[in-house]
C-alpha cells in the first residue's frame, strides 16, 4: 500500500481568472508535505486539483502511474481520504456512523458491515482518540473532537494517503499540537503520506518533512522547511519582516514575525553597514539597525555567542569563528572582505579579550580604506579592556584616526546620511 | 442509540396497526377495533360474505380510504424529509420548492384538457403531475442554481416563486374551466373522500418507485449531508445522487397529490418530529417518516370525516390544527439538542 503522486506541468483556472500555473513536484510513499502561502496562493485549489474535486485546465497529475481523471472514484477513494474544510452546519449524526461512512468504498449498497470494517472504524476511532464518544452526537462535541471524529472517518478510509486542508484552522493551540502529533505518529508508525495545507507556519515547519511554498499561483519554494521559510522568502511571499530561530528541540526553524514589509520601506537601497561585535554588545545595534530597514553585515561573530544569535534571527550575512578560539588570520580576512562591501561601520562596545583583538584591527583597516567608523563606547573601553590596555591603546588610536563615537541614541541617523549631512 | 431504535420502531409500528384499526372501525356505524380485526381475519380466510354489511363498509368503503390516507401520509413525510435533507434546510418541503403546485397544475390541465374516459382518465391525472411536478422541480433548479451549485436561499426563493405562479395559473384555469370547475376544486382542496381501492393502485407504483430510490440512496445522502467534496473523495457521485433525489421525491409528491390534492403541513413537520426523535440518518429517517406521517394522516382524517358528521372538514385543516400544535411541544421539549 503506497502512493506515488506526480504533479506534472499543472495549471488551474476559474473561468478567466488563473489560480495555478505550471506547479511540477512529486509526492514519494511516506511523504508529509506541507502545503504553504498566503491567501489566495492556491494552496486549497491545489489540494482540490490532487482529491480529484476539482480537473486541472492544464497539465496533469499521475497517481500511480495513472492519470487522476482516468481513476475511477470509487478506487480513488481508495487511495486518497481526504479532510476537507467545509463543515455542514446541521444533521447530529452518531460519531459512531460518522466514522463508519469512511467504509463507503468497500461496501456493497445493503450489505450489512463485515468484518474487515468492524475492525477498520474501531482502529480509527482508537488511532483518533474518540472511540469513548463513539455513541455521543456530533453536535455535542467541541470543535477538537469534531475534527478528529472526522480524522477518523478518513482513516477508516484505510488509504495509503491523506490530504487535509487546513485542519487546525479553528482548532485552540492544544488541539492543534495534538491533531499534528497524531498526523506525525501515522505518518512514521503507519508509513501513512500527508499532504496538508497549513497556515501556521511554525507548525507546518516543526511537523512537515517537506514544505512547498505557494505565491500567486505558483510553487515558490519547495524543500525541507529550513530552505523555504528563510527570511527573503516569507518578506517576498508573506509582505512580512520576521526573525527566525531554531526551535530549541528539533531546530526547525521558528518564524517572529516583527514588522509588515511596507514598514520597513523607508530605508530601502540604503547601503549595507557592517556590525563588528560580540558578546552580546551588538544585539541591541543589529535589532535597531534591523527594525530601521538597514542591510546589515556582521564579523566576527563566536559560533554560539548571542551577537551570533541575532544575526542568524535576521539571516544577516557574517563571520562565524569557532567557539573559545582566536579569530584566525583566515576569518579576519573574510571580515575585512564583508567591510570592503559595507558603506560604513559600526564597533558595538564589546569586551576586548586577546582572542577578538583582531576585530579591533579590522575597524582600523576600515578606516585606512576611507569607510566611516562608528564607535559606540557605553560602558567606556576601559571597563571592557581584559588584555592589559593593549585594548584601550587600539580603540585610542581609531578614535585619532577619524573613528566618531557617537551614543545609541544617534544610532539611527547612520540610516539616514542626508540627515548626517544636514547636521 | 441502537436499542432506542429498536424500541422506537416497534412502538411506530404497534401505533400504526392500532391507528388503521381504530380509523376503519370510526364513523356513521361504530365497530370496535376487535370486530374490525375480526373482519380482516374472516377476509384473509375467506374472502367476502355477501350481506354482511359490516364486512362491506370496512372494505368498500372505510378500509380503502385509512389505507390511501396511510399512502398519501407516508408519501408526503418521506418527501419531505429527502428536499428537507437534500437542500439542508429545515423549511424545504414539496410545498416551499413549488413541486406540489406544480403536480396540481399538472392535474388540472388533465381533469380539464382530457375529455373524462374513466379508468384511464383517473391513471392519466397523476402521470400529468408528475410532469407539472418535473416541470415546477426544473425551473426551480435552473433558477436557483448558481455557477453549477445549489444555493438553499436561491432555491427556496425560486421555490416560492413558482409555487405562487402555478398557483396563480391554476387559479385562472379555473375560472375558465366552466362546469368542470367543481371537480378541479373538490380535487384541489384536498381530501380523501370518495376514493376507492382505484386511487390506492393509482398511488403504490409512484411510492414504491420513488421510496425504493429514496431508500437505495440514503447512505449517500447521509453522507452528502455532512459535507459534498469529503463525500466526493469518499466516491459518492454526489451531482447524481441529488438529482435522483430529487425526482424520486417528486414522483411521490405528484403520486400523493394526484390522488388527494393538496394536503399541507405533513411533509414539513413529520421529518422535524422523527428526526428529533430518532436523529438524521436516512436509512432510519425514511421508515420512521412514513411510519409517523401515515399514521397522522389516518387520525387526522378520521377527524376530517367524524368531528362534525355527516359533513367533512377539509382535512388540510385537521392536520394544520393537530400538526401545530404538536410540533411546538416537540420543538420546545428538544430546543436545546434540536440541531435539525
Amino acid at each position: 500500500m503506497s502512493v506515488r503522486i506526480k504533479v506534472h506541468n499543472l495549471s488551474f483556472r476559474y473561468g478567466a481568472m488563473e489560480v495555478l500555473r505550471g506547479i511540477d513536484f512529486m509526492v514519494q510513499p511516506g511523504d508529509f508535505v506541507g502545503i504553504i502561502g498566503p491567501n489566495g496562493s492556491g494552496k486549497s485549489t491545489l489540494l482540490k486539483n490532487m482529491a480529484a474535486l476539482l480537473t486541472p485546465s492544464a497539465g496533469e497529475i499521475i497517481l500511480n502511474g495513472k492519470d487522476l481523471r482516468r481513476w475511477p472514484r470509487r478506487s480513488l477513494a481508495r487511495q486518497l481520504a481526504l479532510v476537507g474544510q467545509e463543515r455542514s452546519a446541521g444533521f447530529n449524526f452518531l460519531v459512531e456512523d460518522v466514522v463508519a461512512m469512511g467504509r463507503y468504498p468497500y461496501q456493497e449498497r445493503f450489505s450489512s458491515p463485515k468484518e474487515a470494517d468492524r475492525r477498520a472504524v474501531e482502529r480509527a476511532m482508537h488511532l483518533t482518540g474518540c472511540y469513548h464518544l463513539r455513541e455521543r452526537e456530533l453536535f455535542s462535541l467541541s470543535g477538537g473532537e469534531r475534527q478528529r471524529v472526522i480524522l477518523a472517518r478518513a482513516l477508516a478510509q484505510e488509504t495509503p494517503c491523506l490530504l487535509l486542508d487546513e485542519p487546525t484552522s479553528f482548532l485552540d493551540l492544544g488541539y492543534q499540537v495534538e491533531l499534528l502529533e497524531l498526523l506525525q505518529s501515522l505518518n512514521r508508525e503507519e508509513g501513512l503520506t500527508i499532504i496538508v495545507v497549513m497556515h501556521d507556519l511554525n507548525l507546518a515547519s516543526r511537523y512537515c518533512g517537506r514544505l512547498l511554498m505557494l505565491s500567486q499561483g505558483k510553487i515558490y519554494a519547495c524543500g525541507m522547511p529550513e530552505e523555504v521559510l528563510t527570511r527573503d522568502h516569507i518578506r517576498s511571499v508573506y509582505r512580512t519582516e520576521v526573525m527566525i530561530d531554531p526551535h530549541p528541540l528539533d531546530g526547525s526553524p521558528q518564524i517572529i514575525p516583527f514588522a509588515a514589509g511596507a514598514a520597513l520601506r523607508q530605508n530601502h537601497g540604503c547601503p549595507k553597514v557592517h556590525i563588528i561585535g560580540g558578546g552580546g554588545s551588538a544585539t541591541p545595534l543589529i535589532n535597531e539597525l534591523v527594525l530601521a530597514g538597514v542591510p546589515l553585515s556582521a564579523g566576527v561573530l563566536t559560533v554560539g555567542d548571542s551577537d551570533w544569535a541575532t544575526a542568524r534571527r535576521f539571516g544577516l550575512e557574517m563571520v562565524e569563528e569557532t567557539p573559545f578560539a582566536p579569530i584566525s588570520s583566515a576569518r579576519h580576512q573574510d571580515n575585512l572582505a564583508l567591510i570592503k562591501g559595507a558603506a560604513a561601520v559600526v564597533l558595538a562596545p564589546l569586551f576586548i579579550g586577546p582572542g577578538n583583538l583582531l576585530n579591533l584591527e579590522a575597524a582600523a583597516t576600515a578606516l585606512e580604506e576611507k569607510k566611516p567608523v562608528y564607535l559606540i563606547n557605553e560602558p567606556p573601553v576601559e571597563e571592557r579592556d581584559f588584555t592589559g590596555g593593549r585594548g584601550i591603546e587600539l580603540y585610542r588610536a581609531l578614535i585619532e584616526k577619524g573613528a566618531q563615537l557617537i551614543t545609541r541614541a544617534e544610532l539611527g541617523q547612520i540610516a539616514r546620511p542626508e540627515e548626517r549631512e544636514g547636521n | 442509540m441502537r436499542g432506542k431504535r429498536l424500541l422506537f420502531f416497534t412502538v411506530m409500528l404497534v401505533l400504526a396497526i392500532a391507528a388503521v384499526l381504530w380509523a376503519t372501525g370510526t364513523g356513521a356505524i361504530r365497530i370496535s377495533p376487535g370486530a374490525v380485526a375480526r373482519v380482516f381475519w374472516d377476509l384473509l380466510g375467506g374472502g367476502l360474505t355477501p350481506g354482511d354489511t359490516a364486512q362491506t363498509i370496512i372494505w368498500q368503503v372505510r378500509f380503502p380510504r385509512v389505507i390511501l390516507g396511510f399512502l398519501v401520509g407516508a408519501a408526503l413525510a418521506a418527501a419531505g424529509a429527502a428536499f428537507q435533507g437534500l437542500l439542508q434546510n429545515p423549511l424545504a418541503d414539496a410545498y416551499t420548492l413549488g413541486v406540489s403546485s406544480g403536480a396540481a397544475l399538472g392535474a388540472t390541465a388533465a381533469i380539464l384538457l382530457l375529455p373524462e374516459t374513466g379508468l384511464s382518465f383517473t391513471f392519466l391525472v397523476p402521470l400529468f403531475g408528475f410532469c407539472g411536478a418535473l416541470l415546477a422541480l426544473f425551473i426551480v433548479y435552473q433558477m436557483g442554481r448558481v455557477g453549477g451549485r445549489l444555493p438553499v436561499v436561491t432555491v427556496l426563493l425560486a421555490g416560492v416563486v413558482i409555487s405562487s405562479f402555478f398557483s396563480a395559473m391554476i387559479s385562472l384555469a379555473m375560472i375558465f374551466a366552466g362546469e368542470q370547475m367543481r371537480s378541479v376544486f373538490f380535487w384541489l382542496v384536498g381530501g380523501l373522500s370518495q376514493r376507492g381501492w382505484t386511487y390506492v393502485a393509482i398511488i403504490i407504483p409512484y411510492l414504491l418507485i420513488g421510496l425504493a430510490l429514496l431508500v437505495y440512496l440514503a447512505r449517500d445522502l447521509n453522507i452528502i449531508l455532512l459535507g459534498e467534496e469529503e463525500a466526493l473523495s469518499l466516491g459518492v457521485e454526489v451531482e447524481r445522487v441529488k438529482k435522483i433525489v430529487l425526482v424520486a421525491a417528486s414522483l411521490i409528491t405528484a403520486g400523493a397529490v394526484s390522488v388527494s390534492g393538496m394536503i399541507g403541513f405533513i411533509g414539513l413537520i413529520v421529518p422535524h418530529a422523527m428526526r428529533i426523535l430518532i436523529g438524521p440518518d436516512h436509512r432510519f429517517l425514511y421508515p420512521a417518516a412514513m411510519l409517523g406521517g401515515g399514521i397522522f394522516l389516518v387520525a387526522a382524517d378520521t377527524f376530517a370525516r367524524t368531528v362534525i358528521s355527516p359533513a367533512e372538514v377539509p382535512v388540510g385543516i385537521i392536520t394544520a390544527f393537530l400538526g401545530a400544535p404538536f410540533f411546538i411541544y416537540l420543538l420546545r421539549r428538544h430546543r436545546e439538542k434540536y440541531r435539525f
